[in-house]
């Protein structure tokens, strides 16, 4: 490590001043040289899932002498607040996992290394599911390989629903609306129901989802081969569809975000609500008997935004820690591993063969698994992904608040088109 | 006078009620992190919304004492959260005593330099400091989370107006007599400014007990971490919190607080009856 | 291994003043001043002066944290002036500290001066009371708003049902967001402004007040002549704290409503967070810094002369 003559003449006078006695003995052993190279690993599975990662990465470890992993588990939030940090000055993690639209920002910075050798001889990459390794691409490049991919489904109440007399779960959008009304009540007739039908964010949605999702059903796209493409035809014709429902129909409160309506619906007061797998155990714990079903289809098309996770090789890993890096990799893509990665995670396979009758066991992955083929990744090699969302939520945002859709929509093509020149 | 004693009294009776009152509004929501923190997960989200739970759980609770090392992340918080506010205390109040009592040349310039660093969002050097504490080997380790704060600008700009406030023939006659800077701020000005180093010090150790992102940053092993950082380490089902838990959380995060403050505050009547004012 | 090490001509940190020279007068105060600089001095320096310096240095290049940077002259600045997000928030954030700042002041020194009366019933229940928003931490707090005011399940909102008010969505609302997040930071801060204050009143000699009754003094004349001037140190010094604190709004603006509706409540400080750690656009991030911390200087220097002339009347 270097050492700047300024740390120098810090060292001697704080420790010289007083702090020599505030100084504690911190961090825990570090790997000895010799050994196992040792790489740090961070990742944000914090439930069952972690513990199951953390399996995978202990039997990875036994598996073999040559790379030791350690991981050292934060939340998504915390990763993306301290990644910059920690790696501008070495003390970052070799791999990290973060959710995949953040990936190209960090790719296109040189905070990641390429993976391009990796896909394409690396053991197991090929097995791939090619949506999902769609979201590593920035500019060409790989820089990440899936640790999740998955489309947003909607969860249900199903108690709800049979006080309405609903048995079907609606496959269009009409019937998807119908539905909706149906189980919007508005018992003392003050115009603001007691109980709403769907809980529809309009900004912050799961995964910042739910709008890709219903501008694909309409056949439209937020960016399309690199260009901005929200101002199309088919998505003013959407968001005036939604903005109709839920300011004539009523079917949902505005200006929720995507946390806003996990509550609405835990509390009793939706029916349905847009969401990831993990809404199975918040509808447990709130003690709602659910159900899950896809996003129903648009006039044009059935498809649904996926939540995407990746992880990658950090800038600060030598070329033998990216070589066990790649290694762990491919033992991650193996196929039992992927399946107990699956079963683990709650999330469907990401790779394409491992058999479907190896995660059957699990009625949320089987139901999820059924639906992941209509799933799409979010604007993947976008590197202002987070500005070109700023701007989609704010024309929805309004939109569901009265405003012009087509208006709205074309404000938000200038901005992106603008992070997108960027 | 005797009518005028029993009109006070009513006078203050109202009085007490009015701010009794005023403090309800004002703690509103402290209630509701104290009571929801004994809420289970069910009733948090019901409709319609209680204020006290249906049934009260130490579930919450239970889940903190489980899932943290619970005693080491307060241990850390003390080391840290005191470690700052000593040193804070020494440094500050004796840049500030020159600032305020000595005479010397770009005087007002050097308190306006200080008072600029203030002025710059931590969220600009953050990385440069980082750089700095990671050369000099220090993260993960208590040196390199105190040593950034052992002194800062609002320590020194909070007391040095404390002290040019206090009145100059407090130490004019000890002057007189002889006595060294030295003897005049340790046995003169420090004992009169008991008032402020306590609020000063009440002030540094809750900011740096509370704080998120430093220690966050600072410390990547978990290990190290204070309790405030650790609480980020529960999370439920798609990262959202359950609120109970979090709400016992912080609840217990709060109490070493609130107890010290409370002793403090005791200290500041005291410190009032002694010096004989009012 | 490690990223580019950010290095610029080396730089001195303020020299404690004095030294071994014996020039003839006052000798012995520098050097006792230099005593007791030296130590605070030589830590903010290293800590705060040096990685202000390397932030300056930043905001002429095009730096993410990690990899290579070139030196881009002024663009980053004149960014800050023409992109209409930037503007925005500078708008906004002057805003939030119209609102923020006298409301925090007042309301801290009024509960102080009564919290200062020694015939208050149950004055150290109330002095702890007031005091438990500051030490709460703010991301709790957050959610304890949060939970009151929503529209749908929130008690404030579920109460004023009952009474026949609607009170809507304020946290999603474009005109009533910003002064909702002040309200909740004034909620946060007033306990830390009026343990100030109430230090402060606790150097003031209580003969003064004799002194002015046995004149004929009322209430209000004794706080204009006495309480108030007393006071200057204090309320320069809690003002300009106050004020920088408004300026640099940004921890209950994450959480509360992360900028929204449309960027209403988005304010610089967030903008800096977002270019440096969302976009990794350090520079520019850094050239913002800069231009807040001249725009946060001019208005303390106002203060501070106000102050001064005011104090130079007395």
């Amino acid at each position: 490590m270097k050492k700047s003559w300024m740390s120098a003449v810090a060292l001697g006078v704080v420790a010289g001043v007083s702090l020599a006695g505030c100084s504690g003995q911190g961090g825990s052993g570090e790997g000895s040289s010799g050994g196992p190279a040792t790489l740090t690993f961070w990742h944000g599975y914090t439930e069952a899932d972690g513990d199951v990662l953390q399996s995978i990465i202990d039997d990875f470890n036994a598996s073999q002498e040559d790379v030791k992993i350690e991981t050292e588990v934060k939340t998504w939030a915390v990763i993306d607040d301290t990644l910059l940090t920690s790696l501008s000055g070495g003390n970052g993690p070799d791999i990290v996992a973060m959710p995949a639209e953040r990936l190209p920002v960090y790719a296109a910075k040189d905070a990641l290394k390429s993976l391009d050798g990796f896909y394409a001889d690396g053991e197991n990459a090929d097995a791939i599911n090619d949506a999902a390794a769609e979201m590593e691409e920035v500019e060409g490049s790989k820089y990440g390989v899936p640790t999740g991919f998955v489309p947003l489904s909607v969860f249900y109440n199903k108690a709800l629903f049979a006080e309405a007399g609903v048995t079907e779960f609606p496959t269009t959008w009409d019937e998807w609306v119908a539905t909706a009304e149906k189980l919007t009540i508005d018992e003392d007739g003050d115009g603001t129901p007691e109980q709403y039908g769907l809980a529809l964010a309009d900004h912050e949605t799961v995964a910042n989802g739910v709008w890709p999702s219903l501008f694909y059903g309409n056949g439209g796209a937020i960016v399309d081969g690199g260009e901005a493409a929200i101002d199309s035809p088919e998505n003013v014709e959407a968001l005036t569809y939604w903005a109709d429902a839920v300011n004539t129909g009523k079917i949902s409160p505005t200006g929720l975000s995507g946390i806003d309506t996990d509550e609405l619906y835990s509390s009793g007061k939706a029916a349905m609500t847009i969401g990831g797998p993990w809404m199975s155990f918040v509808s447990a714990d709130a003690g709602i008997d659910y159900g899950i079903a896809a996003i129903p289809a648009g006039p044009v098309d059935q498809a649904s935004s996926a939540i995407g996770v990746s992880m990658a090789v950090t800038a600060q890993a030598d070329d033998a820690a990216q070589a066990g890096a790649e290694a762990f990799f491919s033992y991650f893509f193996s196929p039992e591993v992927a399946a107990e990665w699956s079963l683990g995670s709650g999330w469907p396979p990401l790779t394409d063969d491992v058999d479907p009758a190896a995660v059957a066991e699990n009625p949320t992955v089987a139901a999820l698994t059924e639906i992941a083929p209509t799933s799409r990744a979010l604007l993947p090699g976008v590197v202002n992904s987070s500005d070109v969302l700023a701007a989609m939520d704010e024309a929805t945002q309004k939109a569901l608040a009265g405003g012009d859709p087509a208006e709205l929509l074309a404000a938000a093509q200038e901005k992106i088109e603008a992070s997108l020149a960027d | 006078m005797r009518r005028n004693r029993t009109r006070s009294l009513v006078l203050r009776l109202v009085g007490a009620l009015l701010m009794a009152a005023a403090t309800f509004a004002l703690l509103l929501p402290v209630i509701i992190i104290v009571l929801t923190a004994f809420k289970p997960t069910a009733e948090v989200n019901a409709f319609p919304p209680t204020l006290a739970p249906g049934t009260w759980t130490l579930d919450n609770f239970t889940r903190i004492f489980t899932e943290l090392p619970f005693a080491r992340l307060i241990g850390n918080s003390f080391v840290f959260a005191g470690g700052v506010t000593l040193c804070a205390l020494v440094f500050d109040s004796l840049v500030a005593y020159a600032l305020a009592r000595i005479d010397f040349a770009g005087k007002r310039l050097l308190l306006i330099a200080i008072i600029g660093t203030l002025m710059i969002p931590f969220q600009a050097t953050l990385i440069p400091v980082y750089q700095l504490v990671a050369d000099l080997g220090w993260v993960n380790t208590f040196a390199g989370l105190i040593a950034p704060r052992a002194a800062d600008a609002f320590g020194i700009f909070f007391l040095r107006q404390f002290f040019v406030s206090l009145p100059q023939d407090l130490d004019s006659a000890a002057r007189i007599d002889g006595a060294s800077e030295w003897r005049v701020f340790r046995s003169i000005v420090l004992p009169n400014a008991v008032p402020a180093l306590l609020t000063l010090g009440i002030f540094t150790f809750v900011n740096n007990w509370n704080d998120l992102l430093w220690p966050l940053i600072f410390t990547t092993d978990a290990e190290m971490g204070t309790i405030t950082s650790g609480l980020t380490l529960l999370t439920g089902p798609g990262g959202i919190i359950p609120y109970g838990v979090m709400m016992a959380g912080s609840l217990i995060a709060v109490l070493p607080l609130a107890i010290l403050f409370l002793l403090v505050q005791r200290r500041f009547i005291e410190s009032v009856a002694t010096t004989g004012l009012k | 291994m490690t990223a580019t090490q950010q290095r610029s001509r080396p730089y001195r940190p303020p020299a404690p003043l004095g030294g071994r020279r014996r020039p003839p007068g006052g000798t012995r105060r520098r050097t006792t001043a230099a005593l007791f600089l030296g130590p605070g001095l030589l830590i903010l320096a290293l800590f705060t002066g040096w990685p202000m310096v390397s932030a300056l240095r930043l905001s002429f290049t095009d730096a993410s944290g990690f990899g290579q940077e070139e030196f881009v002259g002024l663009d980053n600045y004149s960014r800050v002036f023409t992109d209409p997000q930037i503007v925005q928030a500078l708008g906004n954030t002057a805003l939030y500290a119209v609102l923020f700042t006298p409301a925090a002041v007042a309301l801290a020194l009024a509960l102080a001066l009564l919290l200062n009366r020694t015939d208050l019933l149950g004055r150290g229940f109330f002095r702890t009371a007031l005091f438990l928003p500051f030490i709460v931490s703010l991301a709790v707090a957050a959610f304890a708003w949060q939970y009151l005011l929503d529209p749908q399940i929130g008690l404030v909102n579920y109460w004023l049902r009952g009474a026949g008010i609607r009170l809507g969505n304020v946290l999603q609302d474009p005109v009533l967001a910003m002064p909702t997040v002040a309200l909740v930071a004034v909620w946060k801060s007033f306990g830390f402004y009026m343990v100030i204050f109430l230090a402060g009143l606790q150097d003031i000699p209580g003969s003064l007040y004799e002194a002015a009754k046995m004149d004929g003094a009322g209430a209000w004349r004794r706080f204009a002549s006495i309480t108030l001037p007393q006071l200057a140190n204090t309320t320069t010094f809690v003002v300009i704290v106050a004020l920088i604190a408004a300026l640099q709004a940004f921890d209950q603006i994450y959480v509360l409503t992360g900028g929204g509706p449309y960027r209403s409540t988005q304010t610089v400080v967030m903008e800096i967070y977002e270019s440096g750690f969302k976009d990794l656009d350090l520079g520019f991030a850094s050239a913002l810094s800069y231009v807040l911390l001249v725009i946060t200087l001019v208005l303390s220097l106002l203060q501070f002369l106000v102050a001064g002339r005011r104090a130079e009347r007395d």
